[in-house]
């Protein structure tokens, strides 16, 4: 069929999940294909290379993860979004080998899901390595090694606390785009309570501390008036020092 | 314990026995003669029920530490345990959540009893998320960094009283503070973990108190100790149920009108215990109730 939609692969072994989010999804645009691991999620690729792919984490055969990490060792840049959250794999330092653009933990807002999507679609270039899988990034002064984990401001290595560190690389693999303190707690803190939302603004209050960042005029971290916070300097990635 | 007791006294015995018998079958005739002077009588007997009890002690406190051994490793056991039990339930749970959730959405009509549906599930997800919560809070590391509780505590109760404001039922939150002779100590944690421990306590408080009730929090600090205590004039907790509120999900027979998931206090206790400290309640049944958060200070 010929389709301008943006085709959108699903992937979970749960045929309760593929059959109700499949037609959320077309509904928001997308032509959806699905499979039900990540076996059968690389042969649909290969049949027919999707725009994006949404994967489920623990299913039989390849899961979630083994099947992002097929996919980049064939030189595959297909964005993805793992569902599952993303403090759990950082904390095993796997989520940059791991190389998924976005992650979002079930049990989620379907409308969330189709945002971080659209989210995802907007800043990939097609065929091109994504921020999320860059070893090293630099957005003018700043320079991270995001696989050693550290950090450097016009050459002087600086001091971050693990989660400043952890939001830091996410709001600059992300760059320009809006992020509410409740998607970033659920996203990187794993709570999903705005109970602690100011946790994210002590952790944005140290990063520009340590980036001696000014919050009037940011040069890294803008404060977009009781929404979020968004990272406006231009990243690229960086080649080894 | 008893039965090692007689082990040891045939032992004793039979030891004499063995060594008595080669006596007798070699020499039967040769005898000891000898004299004891009086002031050795008791010296020898007091030597001789001295190492009785010693022996009598020391065997005691070996097994003393050994069921006290047991007792830790099946305490171990039994966290262990019921944190598989919590991680399975979100596991398993999880999926049919979300795809409720997806299936709602996909709907194409609109009707009450799915906007029900729906709001079940989000109901649904949040016990989840709590649970999910707890599960990592008492295995994943905690940051440790240097906090101010106080300024933990005034944050929490700014952010209550916001939302109390914003939610119409305004209500003011005395927050008292030592300065002399000198402020609350500080204490090595993570700060978003003690935030949410206080902003939980505050929320309990505010939640089984009527409205407009005077909540207090203050803090101390005694032999090494941060103490915060949330303070209610609320319908207080019947001493039989005192004990059960701090485990997961448990909710007082009176609590059961008013909406929570009951996993607020275990989540404190739990906080708690990983800074090394922990969660006591103090109430009167229709007085009120005191929360007593315990950390350790960090040395001057």
């Amino acid at each position: 069929m010929s389709d301008a939609r943006p085709r959108l692969l699903l992937v979970d072994d749960e045929a309760a999940i593929r059959d109700s989010l499949a037609p959320v999804l077309e509904r928001a645009g997308f032509a959806v294909t699905t499979a039900s691991d990540g076996a059968d999620a690389l042969s649909a690729i290969r049949a027919h290379p999707p725009a994006i792919v949404v994967s489920d984490v623990l299913m039989p055969n390849l899961d979630g993860r083994e099947l992002v990490r097929s996919m980049r060792r064939m030189d595959d840049w297909t964005p993805v979004l793992l569902l599952t959250q993303v403090g759990e794999s950082f904390e095993r330092s796997a989520a940059l080998e791991e190389g998924a653009d976005d992650y979002l933990g079930k049990p989620f807002d379907p409308a969330e899901l189709v945002a971080r999507v659209r989210a995802i679609l907007r800043r990939s270039v097609p065929g091109a390595r994504p921020l999320t899988a860059a070893e090293r990034l630099q957005s003018g002064p700043l320079l991270v090694d995001r696989i050693a984990r550290r950090w450097w401001l016009d050459g002087e290595e600086l001091q971050l606390t693990p989660r400043a560190a952890l939001l830091l690389d996410y709001l600059m693999t992300h760059p320009d785009e809006l992020h509410s303190r409740d998607k970033l707690l659920g996203s990187l803190w794993g709570y999903d309570q705005a109970v602690s939302s100011r946790a994210v603004d002590h952790r944005v209050a140290e990063i520009r501390r340590v980036l001696r960042d000014d919050a009037a005029e940011p040069r890294f971290v803008e404060t977009v008036q009781s929404l979020g916070y968004r990272f406006r300097g231009a990243v690229t990635p960086a080649g080894p020092r | 314990m008893r039965a090692r007791w007689w082990i040891a006294a045939l032992a004793a015995v039979l030891l004499g026995m063995l060594l008595a018998l080669p006596l007798l079958l070699i020499s039967p005739g040769v005898r000891l003669s000898g004299t004891l002077a009086l002031w050795a009588v008791p010296l020898l007997l007091g030597v001789a029920i001295g190492v009785a009890a010693a022996l009598v002690g020391a065997v005691r406190t070996a097994d003393r530490r050994r069921t006290a051994a047991a007792e830790a490793r099946g305490r171990a056991e039994e966290r262990e345990r019921h944190r598989r039990f919590l991680a399975r339930l979100d596991h398993e749970l999880k999926n049919p959540v979300t795809a409720i959730r997806a299936a709602v959405a996909a709907a194409d009509v609109d009707s009450p009893h799915l906007r029900v549906a729906d709001a079940q599930a989000v109901r649904l997800a949040a016990l989840l998320g709590d649970v999910r919560k707890l599960a990592e809070l008492e295995t994943r590391a905690i940051e440790l960094e240097p906090v101010d509780l106080e300024a933990v505590c005034r944050e929490a109760v700014a952010d209550v009283e916001a939302a109390l404001t914003a939610s119409g039922s305004a209500r003011r939150i005395d927050a008292v503070f030592p300065r002399v002779p000198w402020p609350l100590p500080g204490v090595r944690g993570d700060m978003d973990l003690l935030y949410l421990a206080v902003h939980n306590l505050l929320g309990n408080a505010v939640k089984y108190s009527p409205a407009g009730g005077p909540i207090e929090v203050r803090g101390s600090d005694e032999g090494g100790w941060v103490v915060i205590e949330v303070a209610d004039t609320g319908m207080g907790i019947p001493e039989a149920e005192q004990a059960l509120v701090l485990d997961d999900l448990a909710r007082g027979a009176e609590a059961r009108g008013i909406p929570g998931s009951g996993i607020g206090l275990a989540l404190v206790r739990v906080i708690a215990e990983r800074h090394g400290g922990s969660v006591q309640l103090r109430s009167r049944h229709r007085e009120g109730t005191v929360v007593r958060l315990r950390v350790p200070a960090t040395r001057a």
